[in-house]
């Protein structure tokens, strides 16, 4: 059932991100996250759970520290060495960020960019396996029918599956999901994290995801990590996570905010 | 989520009018105007006495040769012409200047200051300028008028372009980014999509423009609808200036509806 890759580690040694304006997003993190893992990342607003993820991509630089994937350092400056790290991460964000007034299969072959000759991509003359592997992610997230549909016509949950096929689309090692489902009805939340967990156990892709709804956490997440003013301050597993532990990441107690169906409260 | 209060606040109190900068203000426009007009040897008394000599001008033109209608054909095509290829290419080499003006999307501080630089010299300049210049390069005609309105379209577009490329939502560009983008497949996949509309719509705006800028250019030797006019006043033709005027009148003025037509639908 499940194919095992042996792609896709993260490591964080001794990592710090400070912003330019002092805050601090990281604070000497050490973690180390396995080929194929789903791990949740909790934490309430600005506790640095953006931070950390887009410090795996290199869209947030260290200060200090190192980051590594599958053993190579997570370059610091724009460049080739990046481009080519960034291939192999897919990246899915709260607000979908498509063209909407592209089609969907435009959208999806915007993950293949890094994998064509660039002026393939930049005169829309896609090889016949790109245009493949496109419609093979759509097909994962089933949505195959709107292919040929502008992004702009499909619901919130259609859009972010598009996100998802995007992400798909390149082949990754790594998904990281920031905050995915932040902007859906409860229904359709449900549907993207289940799809996010699918896709996990079918291919074997180390996810990421951030969240902030504690039930979703519990619910979906293998491994859950907690953080708090940039730092870790817990590190489990979902099946062990008590009250205790949430009360501590968020440092308070929880309300009916922090999650999605409100009858798990009390 | 910070709980909102449950009493709604009142709004202040409206500020007061400040008078004294009002009142500054107003004497300041009415001093400049005066100083001006007694600058430049302006005044009302002096125009209502040459009203007389102005009188016969415009009873000398009237009415308007109609008869003269066909032969301007040619030539207003050429001042068409002149605008269309100095928007095309000015409209196109406005792409990359724009870009790299946006400080969003351009490559580096030092890239971004010299094409700002750039951008300003090409405005600061006057269009009758570009073209004195390029005649001395290619001679006076139609190709100095559409290099020089090349010139003057680039300086539109890239000024108002990179004005709006700076407020596009930069997501889209980041996705792009995170999936292994190179820089110009950030602007091509990324920018350019929610800056299209923009573009277009102030080529249109500069096409009007190039149009009566290619008339003026006419005048100087440039071809086109103004030499016709400036031949036919230099020879005291005058009703067929005024046929002239009127032409140029209301093609500008369809011209112009056209393209606010599809302006506007694209917004
Ligand atoms: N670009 C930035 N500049 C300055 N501060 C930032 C920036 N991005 C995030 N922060 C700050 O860093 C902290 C962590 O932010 P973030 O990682 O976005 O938190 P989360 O995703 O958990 O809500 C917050 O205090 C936030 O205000
Ligand atoms: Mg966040």
């Amino acid at each position: 059932m499940n194919k095992i890759k042996s792609q896709g580690s993260i490591r964080f040694t001794d990592a710090n991100i400070v912003y330019p304006n002092g805050t601090v997003g990281m604070k000497d993190l050490n973690l180390e996250i396995k080929p194929g893992e789903f791990v949740v990342i909790v934490g309430s607003s600005g506790a640095g759970k953006s931070t950390l993820l887009r410090a795996v991509n290199g869209l947030n630089r260290m200060t200090s520290g190192r980051i590594e994937v599958d053993g190579v350092a997570v370059p610091q400056k724009d460049g080739r060495e990046l481009r080519v790290l960034r291939k192999r991460i897919g990246m899915i964000f709260q607000d979908f960020r498509l063209v909407k007034r592209l089609t969907v299969m435009s959208n999806v072959l915007i993950g293949r960019l890094a994998h064509v000759p660039g002026w393939r991509a930049m005169f829309n003359l896609w090889p016949a396996h790109d245009k493949e592997v496109a419609m093979q992610a759509l097909e994962r997230v089933g949505i195959t029918e709107k292919a040929w549909v502008k992004a702009s016509q499909l619901s919130g949950g259609q859009q972010q599956r598009v996100g998802i096929a995007r992400a798909l689309a390149q082949e990754p090692a790594i998904i990281l999901a920031d905050e995915p489902v932040a902007s859906l009805d409860p229904v359709t939340t449900h549907q993207i994290m289940q799809d996010l967990v699918r896709i996990n156990r079918e291919l074997g892709i180390t996810t990421l995801v951030n969240l902030h709804f504690l039930d979703l956490a519990k619910k979906y997440g293998q491994r859950i990590i907690g953080l708090r003013f940039g730092e870790l301050v817990y590190d489990g597993s979902a099946a062990s996570v008590t009250d205790d532990d949430f009360r501590n990441i968020y440092g308070r107690d929880f309300t009916e905010d922090d999650v999605l169906d409100e009858d798990v409260v009390g | 989520m910070a709980p909102t209060s449950p009493h709604p606040t009142r709004p202040p109190p409206k500020p007061a009018r400040n008078w004294p900068l009002w009142g500054g203000t107003i004497a300041f426009l009415v001093a400049m105007t005066w100083w001006s007009a007694h600058g430049i040897g302006f005044s009302l008394a002096e125009l209502f006495c040459n009203a007389a000599g102005g009188k016969r001008l415009l009873q000398e033109s009237w009415p308007p040769d109609f008869g003269f209608l066909p032969r301007l054909i040619d030539p207003f095509m050429e001042t068409i012409y002149i605008a269309i290829v100095g928007t095309v290419v000015g409209g196109i080499l406005a792409i990359p200047v724009a870009i790299l003006a946006a400080r969003n999307l351009t490559l580096g501080p030092i890239i971004w200051f010299a094409d700002r630089n750039f951008m300003n010299i090409l405005r600061t300049l006057p269009d009758l300028f570009w073209a004195m210049l390029f005649a001395t390069a290619v001679g006076f005609g139609p190709v100095a008028g559409a290099l020089a309105l090349s010139v003057f379209t680039i300086a539109v577009i890239s000024k108002l372009w990179s004005e709006s490329l700076e407020s596009i939502d930069m997501g889209m560009p980041e996705a792009v980014r995170a999936c292994g983008g190179t820089w110009l497949q950030m602007v091509q996949f990324g920018a350019i999509p929610q800056g299209l509309q923009h573009y277009v719509s102030y080529a249109l705006y500069a096409f009007e423009l190039n149009v009566r800028a290619s008339m003026v250019l006419g005048l100087v030797g440039a071809g086109g609808i103004g030499m016709i006019l400036e031949t036919q006043r230099a020879n005291f033709e005058y009703e067929r200036v005024t046929m002239i005027i009127l032409a140029v009148l209301v093609a500008v003025l369809i011209i112009e509806q056209i393209s606010e037509s599809i302006r506007k639908r694209l917004a």
